[in-house]
């Protein structure tokens, strides 16, 4: 190995060690959630998510940037939620400036399980950081008791059946089972791009947004058109998506400063009719709204996610099956 | 020997009768609750999209 070869090897080894450590080590990435994380479920509320990265003197930093990426839980080892397709997915690609050392936009997680955000500081001389933080969203109660009552009744379901199948039928017992069929139906059933720009002077906004499905990211980009460079005027972006059908805000940043325009890939959980509203405050006091409404194409979940539920349900079905008929012959009438 | 059973004209023992009818029955089942939780159907699935949500179990789109 030549000396030059050497000095090279040896400039690197110090530089990673020494160098960009230590300043990665010197800023901090904190984040916090309002709600607290414990009292978030899946499409109950949006929460306030607020990133603040300071400096090693424990100040937030002057500027920089922060590159912000959100996966959702891996699939569950049985059961699935109701959004299969969205697990193991990324939700959300956006990079966000700092104000005050300070990022903070509004996300409605749409399932339960612990997702990943992942957060890259970017300084204005290019130096990165990077921190992932896990966010553990819990199920409602309501539902999992919910399922509790199901899976009891398929059980005494199961139960009346083993009953009746147990010993010869006599005529009122051949018509309770056939009534038994009937019924349970019935139970079941009782259960209960083009974009919009909004011109108002000089100004207009443009949106537009990728063809959206379930289980991938779109494209989503707003600009600002009109007037001669347009796109490096400094504006004010209020951009909002919210969810018609369940009327909650899935997403929003305020007052987000942006040179002319701001993108981002962003994923729409539901197949519903979503509307996305954007609103610039350009300086000199002209206020633009963009507004679009999209259809997100559902799309079908796999087989093999409904399999673990309703195996399970057979399951539960089937036991009650042989506690009825172990009941019936432990007291024979 | 278990007691048989006489059942459609043909005698069975009750053990397997027992089987037989069970076996009926959760296949039964089997159906409906594939239609009300899985099917795609758009009467269906309209009808009974809340109730598939509210199991949290249940895939939906």
């Amino acid at each position: 190995m030549s000396l030059k070869s050497l000095a090279v090897l040896l400039g690197f080894h110090v530089s990673f060690f020494f160098g960009s450590p230590s300043w990665a080590d010197d800023i901090n990435i904190y984040l916090k959630a309002s709600p607290r994380l414990e009292l978030l479920h899946p499409y109950s509320d949006p929460a306030t998510l607020t990133l603040l990265v300071t400096g090693a003197d424990g100040k937030p930093v002057a500027q920089g940037r922060v590159a912000i990426g959100l996966e959702a839980p891996e699939p569950g080892w049985f059961f699935s939620t109701d959004f299969p397709l969205v697990e193991g997915s990324r939700l959300l690609d956006m990079s966000l400036p700092l104000r005050q050392g300070r990022a903070e936009w509004k996300y409605l997680f749409p399932i339960r399980g612990p997702y990943r955000l992942n957060v890259e500081f970017i300084a204005p001389d290019g130096r990165k950081v990077n921190k992932t933080f896990p966010l553990a969203i819990r199920e409602r109660r309501q539902k999992w008791f919910f399922l509790g009552i199901f899976t009891l009744g398929l059980f005494v379901l199961g139960v009346f059946a083993g009953r009746i199948f147990t010993g010869a039928l006599s005529n009122a017992k051949r018509r309770a089972a056939a009534c038994l069929l009937v019924s349970m139906s019935c139970a079941s059933w009782s259960i209960a791009v083009a974009a919009q720009g909004v011109g108002q002077g000089k100004h207009f906004g443009w949106l537009e947004i990728d063809h959206a499905t379930v289980g991938r990211p779109s494209k989503v980009r707003w600009r600002l058109a009109g007037e001669e460079k347009a796109e490096s005027r400094d504006v004010l972006l209020t951009l909002t998506i919210a969810h018609l059908e369940k009327a909650k805000t899935v997403f929003s940043v305020e007052r987000l400063p942006v040179e002319g325009e701001f993108g981002m890939n962003f994923q729409f959980a539901d197949g519903a009719e979503y509307r996305v509203t954007a609103i610039a405050y350009v300086t000199g006091g002209q206020m633009i709204r963009t507004e679009q409404n999209i259809s997100v194409t559902g799309v079908e979940p796999p087989a093999r996610s409904m399999i673990p539920a309703i195996g399970f349900f057979l399951a539960v079905i089937a036991v009650g099956l042989a506690v009825g008929r172990w009941s019936r012959r432990a007291a024979p009438s | 020997m278990e007691r048989t059973a006489a059942w459609l004209g043909v005698a069975l023992p009750e053990q397997v009768l027992f089987l037989l009818k069970s076996g009926v029955f959760l296949c039964a089942s089997g159906v409906i609750l594939y239609v009300a939780l899985a099917s795609s159907y758009p009467t269906i699935h309209d009808t009974l999209h809340n109730f598939r949500h509210a199991l949290a179990v249940v895939p939906c789109h």
